[in-house]
């Protein structure tokens, strides 16, 4: 026997008031097409703008411009029929994978905003905002405040949308795409209220499936109205569970839970140009559109990248028509503008063997970009500077480059201390502070206290270490040592200190020297010393 | 307690950066840096290593100038602050840093020397890489370390051949005109940045237009630092003090034998 449990008010409360945030992108495919149009450098300058645009499908026309709409183009037109009234119409074909790319880009990008987007094919996105009394403020509801982010962050990735809060997926989608743009619509009544919001909405806003629209049409049932006004029996006695269904909708009752998007994969973002670009200046233009899209996409998942791709297509007349760059960042980060920076670093060392017809801008690895937790005094500013600087040094330079150095229990000294990288003293190396008491990494004594400093600034070594120790030759009488022989120069010594002698470590590269801190005239202190193997006398460094 | 004072003192400065900051007021910060050392501090005008300005301290290898800058970086980081090492030469040794007090960790160094782009682009990069630390305004003092001489001697080299061989003067990419714009350029991003920026040349080095200008010799009794130039007081030395290396140095012996 299977008991059926009565659903608490709590938990049926929850599931018909949930609160969604719609919104509606109209006429995406020619959106996305003029979106793709603007990131192209002086396309705005060279092309004729008042030369309508038209997206056709299967020789019908799915969305058209105002040029178009002006000259008589309507949707739905053939193909054939759209020129026979605008004879200079430009008809691009529609591609749903991009459209699909486009709202998949915007669902990615409102993920900062909540914490469900559901794309909901083939214009609309729905957004969970049951949180957005958050965003309440004095003289603002949060509902409309959040619907105006929505909007905002659309339109900065390119994108004009409609937008309307209601309670329920139907009721929100349909009061969006009806919405007089761009003020976002706000229905405050709760469950089962949105049906006087959805009456003065034709049948079409609902979404039916195309049979039953279709036959309450044919029954003169033209606007929402008109159906939520009929007996609930009555249309579950002639359409089945599907007149039902359609009914609730029409009285605003739609308890379906939303079906968060889940991206799968690091975002890209791709630039087409039609005619191929051969300076760097126009190039950047168009990446710095990618750019933004895609810190906007990596932002809403709180991701930050830590190593770009930027493949450039070349003008496909010339052979070897490609060139990848990989672009590694100092520290995560999904701010546009400092990639921007490195790649404009790199693009300027670049020298392209032929024009550059597209651009594919991708996020090749990423790390959860971290808010930073700040303190009295700490300067977010000078943070940032520092990471920008840091970002393109390594980019012109090479990591190699920049170090910051860390000391090492080594008696040779050159390998007396190693590059390390640098945090600029906000973060201690994980080596450094998990270091064993006493004992060095790799099991050897004495690396705390090195890195305590304490033998380094006990013992007296020079500022300047030559790469590579100069031989001398040395003069003297009776045993001591008068003057030395650097190059063709002979210069004498002034004084000299006792010798202090390295030896190989047991397990390193054998050798055996005698330092001495040597005062020549005319140079200065300098850093000698005598191989015990060869007895040969050079110069390594100086106390400068 | 004279310690204790100026710590307070620290800190009271510290908040008074913090609200200047909160306020979005301009950082206020000392014109001048001391550079750890009280006898060349009277040398230099304003008692210091001037902010927002290039600085020249020129001497031989073994005459203390790097000594003088890794005390200044010292005192210019304080306890919370960054500096920068821009090594051209690749000469800088980190286990002598220490001693100067630099806080290895906070110190970072540039080193661009890659042996395939030759002496020529290796200081160009250099001088580009200083420009942008400089100019970022992320580091309290930067120090230069470039062999801008090295591509002066090779300019000459290839001007004479060109001379002897009657055939097209090559000269080297980085001449003395371009070089001379990059100082200028440095000296731009230095006053945008406002930190302390030192640079390290030779006695007979290129000329840097830095407002204050320090040469140091090594002598029989130490360093002899003196004050060559400054803005507004060009001309012959004004002051010279002498003293013993700024490097610890220990007993030496001009008896001993070697």
């Amino acid at each position: 026997m299977q008991l059926e449990l009565p659903a608490t008010p709590a938990i049926a409360e929850a599931r018909v008031s949930r609160r969604v945030l719609a919104l509606c992108i109209p006429d995406l495919p020619l959106q996305r097409v003029l979106r793709a149009r603007e990131a192209i450098p002086e396309r705005g300058a060279r092309a004729n703008p008042r030369v309508p645009l038209a997206v056709e499908r299967d020789g019908r026309v799915v969305a058209c411009d105002a040029e178009a709409r002006a000259r008589g183009v309507r949707r739905g037109d053939a193909l054939v029929q759209a020129r026979a009234a605008c004879a200079e119409l430009e008809a691009v074909p529609a591609d749903d994978g991009k459209d699909r790319s486009a709202l998949e880009g915007l669902a990615e990008a409102l993920l900062a905003l909540s914490p469900a987007v559901e794309i909901a094919w083939p214009d609309a996105l729905l957004l969970d905002a049951s949180g957005a009394h958050l965003l309440a403020r004095e003289g603002t509801d949060g509902e409309g405040e959040l619907a105006a982010r929505a909007i905002a962050l659309a339109a900065d990735l390119g994108l004009r949308c409609r937008a309307a809060v209601a309670s329920g997926r139907a009721t929100a989608r349909a009061l969006a795409r009806h919405a007089p743009a761009p003020t976002p619509v706000v229905h405050e009544g709760g469950a089962g209220d949105g049906a006087a919001a959805l009456a003065g909405l034709p049948i079409s806003a609902l979404d039916l499936p195309s049979p039953l629209e279709e036959r309450l049409l044919a029954l003169g049932l033209g606007q929402v109205r008109d159906l939520s006004r009929l007996p609930e029996e009555t249309l579950a006695h002639r359409f089945g569970a599907a007149g039902l269904a359609a009914w609730r909708l029409a009285q605003g009752i739609d308890p379906s839970p939303l079906v968060p998007y889940v991206p799968d994969r690091l975002p890209e973002e791709r630039l087409d140009l039609e005619a191929p670009i051969e300076s760097s200046g126009p190039l950047l233009f168009g990446l710095k559109r990618l750019c933004d899209r895609l810190a906007a996409r990596l932002g809403g998942r709180g991701l930050g990248a830590t190593r770009l791709t930027l493949a450039l297509r070349l003008d496909p007349r010339r052979p070897g028509n490609e060139v990848r760059l990989e672009i590694a960042l100092a520290v995560p980060s999904s701010d546009a503008s400092r990639w921007l920076l490195v790649l404009r670093e790199r693009l300027g060392a670049l020298q392209l063997p032929a024009a550059v017809a597209a651009a594919v801008l991708g996020v090749a690895e990423a790390a959860p970009a971290r808010a930073e937790q700040l303190a009295l005094g700490d300067r977010p500013e000078q943070y940032a500077a520092l990471e920008v600087v840091l970002t393109r040094l390594a980019a012109r330079l090479g990591d190699g480059a920049l170090f910051a150095a860390q000391l090492m229990d080594r008696h040779r000294p050159e390998a007396a201390y190693q590059a390390g990288a640098f945090a600029g003293g906000r973060r201690r190396n994980a080596k450094a502070g998990k270091g064993r008491r006493g004992r060095g990494e790799d099991g050897r004594p004495g690396d705390e206290a090195m890195e305590a400093g304490l033998p380094i600034s006990a013992l007296v070594r020079p500022t300047r270490l030559l790469p590579r120790p100069q031989p001398l030759v040395a003069l003297g009488e009776g045993g001591r040592l008068t003057a030395l022989r650097v190059g063709t120069r002979t210069l004498r010594v002034l004084a000299l200190s006792p010798a202090e002698r390295l030896t190989s470590e047991w397990w390193g590269d054998p050798f055996d020297r005698d330092y001495h801190r040597a005062r020549i005239e005319g140079l200065g202190d300098c850093w000698i010393f005598r191989d015990a193997g060869d007895g040969r006398l050079w110069l390594h460094g100086f106390f400068d | 307690m004279p310690e204790n004072t100026r710590e307070i003192r620290e800190t009271i400065d510290g908040l008074r950066e913090e609200i200047r900051r909160i306020e979005r007021r301009p950082p206020q910060r000392a014109c001048f840096t001391s550079s750890g050392r009280p006898e060349i501090d009277a040398l230099l005008p304003g008692g210091g290593f001037p902010r927002g300005a290039l600085a020249e301290l020129a001497g031989g290898p073994a005459s203390g100038k790097t000594g003088v800058v890794l005390s200044a970086l010292a005192h210019a980081m304080g306890t919370k602050g960054l500096a920068a090492f821009v090594d051209g030469r690749g000469e800088l040794y980190p286990p002598a840093v220490t001693s100067f007090g630099v806080d290895l960790a906070r110190l970072l160094a540039v080193r661009p020397i890659a042996p395939e782009r030759g002496a020529c682009e290796s200081v160009r990069y250099a001088l580009w890489a200083a420009e942008a630390l400089l100019a970022s305004g992320a580091f309290e003092a930067v120090a230069m370390d470039v062999p801008v001489e090295r591509v002066r001697a090779r300019e000459q080299i290839e001007r004479v051949r060109a001379r002897e061989q009657i055939e097209r003067a090559r000269v080297s990419a980085l001449d003395a005109a371009s070089l001379d714009r990059m100082f200028l350029r440095l000296r731009a991003a230095a006053e945008k940045g406002g930190g302390v920026a030192l640079w390290l040349g030779l006695p007979q080095g290129a000329r840097v237009p830095s407002a204050a200008r320090l040469e140091l010799s090594a002598g029989a009794a130490g360093v002899q630092v003196r004050r060559a130039f400054a803005r507004g007081a060009a001309g012959a030395p004004l002051t010279e003090w002498q003293g013993t290396s700024p490097c610890p140095s220990p007993s030496l012996d001009a008896s001993h034998a070697a």
